[in-house]
């Protein structure tokens, strides 16, 4: 799939104008770029968060989240307000996701484990230990730590797909629609995928449910 | 609704869209309806959401300090007018095209050298091909002496008869 970093053109115009980060990435195309620094400080956690539970890398999702800005900056020139700023960036955040999961399937390369790859989740190697010793006992008490882990590995049994839609609503808090329009696809797409995602969470995390609260 | 009866695809995925509340009013109602008298659906619903708020354990990444004056740079690096002179490179690609051009201007010395000596100095060769023929009979041109016996033989027409006949 190609990248898309054109704005989405199919919402009325005139409603964006007011949005404050169209308003920046206007004065972004004047050629004002401590505009364009603000809109990168307002959004660097956020993407660093998406790709790297896409990731689990926080090298890797740096580096994706840095390619995003790349590619809006390089689209400075051609940038008309037709949807929400946040609308655009995570399009392009999801067409970089696929990208990169296709890239490295072609390299087929192998994930390292959770708490190897990263310090990110503060998850060390004994604690991969420790949640393998929860899987066997899923009654005893877990500390947050484990948890985490578990979560992830339950977040991990995800598509990529799927994981993103999660991902954009849970840290996002976006509605289906606007989950639909950045990942260009119908509502009940979305709320299928959603279903799915959500059911295999169900299955994956209901032993541990009594032990997260 | 049976309180043992399992919930279908459909109204599990009306379930999960109720709980994010992007279902609309009627639908709403149906499902407040089946959670009402569905102890399975009421699980589900339950299930649903607190699975879904351990996802609140999850870590936010935060970005390296330095990232935006990374990015920035990176910007600048990539909107930067390229200028060959600047590269580090550059001296090494001079370097090498200097050489590259002298060694062209050799070869080239050397093919116009050979192309001269091939064509415009004359060749001790040539002439003793040119002269082949005669060389090859020497003999016989020798055993004939004068070139006026020839002539006298060929006007007194000796051969002619031994010709027609």
């Amino acid at each position: 799939m190609a990248l898309t970093t054109t704005p989405p053109a199919n919402v009325d115009e005139s409603g964006f104008l007011h949005d404050p980060e169209v308003q920046l990435m206007l004065r972004v195309k004047q050629g004002d770029d401590d505009a364009f620094t603000k809109l990168v400080k307002t959004y660097q956690d956020r993407l660093a968060t998406i790709f790297f539970h896409m990731t689990q890398n926080q090298e890797a999702a740096e580096d994706l989240a840095q390619d995003v800005f790349m590619r809006i900056y390089r689209a400075r020139n051609g940038y008309q307000p037709t949807a929400r700023f946040s609308t655009w960036l995570f399009r392009i955040a999801n067409n970089l996701a696929i990208n990169s999961h296709r890239n490295k399937a072609r390299r087929k390369e192998v994930p390292l484990p959770v708490g190897e790859t990263t310090s990110m989740s503060g998850v060390r190697p004994e604690s991969q230990v420790l949640a393998d010793k929860s899987a066997l006992m899923p009654t005893r008490q877990i500390d947050k730590h484990e948890l985490q882990l578990v979560v992830q590995k339950a977040l991990e049994q995800l598509n990529e797909r799927q994981r993103l839609t999660v991902l954009l609503h849970k840290f996002e808090g976006m509605s289906y629609s606007e989950i639909a329009e950045t990942m260009e696809m119908t509502v009940p797409a979305v709320k299928s995928i959603l279903s799915r995602a959500r059911d295999t969470l169900r299955t994956a995390l209901e032993p541990y449910m009594q032990m997260g609260k | 609704m049976e309180k043992t009866v399992r919930l279908n695809a459909d109204q599990r995925e009306d379930l999960v869209a109720y709980l994010d509340g992007e279902l609309p009013d009627e639908e709403v109602q149906q499902i407040d309806h089946i959670i009402a008298r569905s102890e399975v659906a009421r699980h589900e619903v339950e299930a649903l959401a607190r699975t879904w708020e351990m996802l609140d354990v999850l870590p936010s990444a935060k970005a390296s300090d330095d990232f935006a004056s990374k990015t920035m740079t990176n910007l600048k690096v990539m909107e930067a007018p390229f200028i060959l002179e600047d590269q580090w490179w550059y001296p090494y690609l001079r370097r090498a095209a200097v050489i590259c051009g002298w060694l062209l201007c050799l070869g080239f010395s050397g093919w116009l050298g050979f192309q001269i000596a091939r064509n415009w100095v004359p060749n001790p060769d040539d002439e003793l091909l040119k002269d082949l023929p005669v060389i090859e009979n020497l003999d016989q041109y020798q055993d004939v002496r004068e070139i006026e016996f020839l002539n006298l033989l060929k006007q007194s027409s000796v051969f002619d008869d031994a010709q027609e006949k």
